[in-house]
């Protein structure tokens, strides 16, 4: 009996010493899955935002109609951050404009780099280093007929036992020379996190 | 006077025979711990889905399982489609056989004419809640004009817990 209660106790020791050590291992993981880490805006809920909005706004009907003979020319205005989060809202629209272009109905022009453009031209025309003929003009560039905006809101709620996080996305197409707003959609996520009783 | 010592006996051999089950017991578990193991286990990947099937095909036809016990949960029980401003749209209708809420992620892949995927890497799978017994409609829209087939694929999200193996 002495025996077998030691046995017991020295394999028990084993598993314990052995069985669970607690070693940090780095891998790579699928950026396109589903990620649950915290509650806060994650990758998945970029994906989302920008997956169906995008969606939307290319089976729109009004969209049909404007896209149909020719390639509007957009610009993405900001996405205005109204949640109590640091989120990147850049990182959001680039994902959108992104998949706009590549769908092939759209063009865009891009107002963040207009100061780069600037001095690249100024240095072609005015530096005498650019052959005169070769050199890009002034005063060619198209304007944008269409200007891309939205917000993104957030209610939180946290009690002790579970945090919840509505998120509100709105975006908007307007027609800038009247004014008028052609499209909009709004995509909403909801996130909670209990907190686990019973858990290995 | 008589029953004295027999009322000792008897308490005596319950005592060495809970002894014996603590014993056994413990030997049990440990034997369980040695065999599983206490790690961090790989998330369960594989579930339920389509192979690449073009629009209008019957969909009972491509449909796989590669998840038996996600399988029994859940089932594809419809999938639609249509073109919309050039662009190929889809219908999942996706029912659940299962009375409990279940934790899913879905993805939509997208080839062309020659079967090449288009926008590699960049489908996302998106997160569902589907509820105990529910029919969800889930919208699938093709990134560009040229998508000609299609697959979709199930699986349960993915939550790695540092547990002891299965």
């Amino acid at each position: 009996m002495n025996k077998l209660i030691m046995i017991t106790s020295v394999a028990l020791t084993l598993t314990l010493v052995a069985g669970c050590t607690n070693k940090s291992v780095v891998r790579y993981g699928d950026a396109n899955a589903v990620e649950t880490t915290n509650i806060e805006f994650g990758s998945t809920d970029l994906q989302k935002v920008a997956g169906e909005m995008t969606d939307s706004l290319l089976v729109s009907p009004v969209i049909g109609t404007l896209t149909a003979n020719s390639r509007p020319i957009l610009f993405v205005e900001s996405i205005k951050n109204k949640t109590s989060e640091h989120i990147d809202t850049e990182s959001i629209t680039d994902s959108i404009s992104t998949k706009l272009l590549r769908s092939g109905k759209f063009r865009f022009v891009d107002m963040s780099r207009v100061a780069a453009a600037r001095k690249q031209l100024d240095y072609q025309q005015n530096s005498g280093m650019v052959d005169p003929s070769k050199a890009m003009q002034f005063g060619k560039q198209v304007g944008a007929q269409y200007m891309l905006y939205g917000n993104l809101a957030s209610i939180v709620k946290t009690n002790k036992d579970q945090s919840d996080v509505y998120y509100k996305f709105t975006l908007r197409l307007m027609d800038l020379e009247s004014g008028l707003i052609e499209w909009a959609d709004e995509t909403e996520i909801r996130k909670t996190k209990e907190k686990e009783f019973v858990s290995w | 006077m008589i029953k004295l010592p027999e009322v000792q006996s008897i308490s005596w051999s319950i005592t060495k025979k809970s002894t014996r089950l603590r014993v056994t017991l413990t030997a049990a578990l440990t034997v369980g711990l040695l065999i599983g193991g206490c790690k961090n286990v790989p998330p369960v990947t594989s579930g339920v889905g389509t192979d690449q099937m073009a629009p209008g095909q019957k969909f009972e036809k491509h449909l796989q399982v590669d998840n038996p016990d996600l399988g029994k949960k859940l089932h594809i029980s419809d999938i639609r489609s249509r073109k919309n401003n050039s662009l190929l749209e889809l219908n999942l209708s996706l029912t659940s056989t299962y009375k409990k809420t279940q934790h899913l992620q879905y993805q939509f892949t997208w080839f062309d004419a020659d079967g090449f995927v288009i926008e590699a890497g960049k489908s996302p799978w998106q997160p569902l809640e589907l509820n105990g017994m529910q029919t969800a409609s889930l919208p699938g829209l093709a990134p560009t004009p040229q998508v000609a087939t299609f697959k979709i694929y199930v699986r349960e999200v993915a939550e790695q817990y540092f547990k002891f193996a299965d």
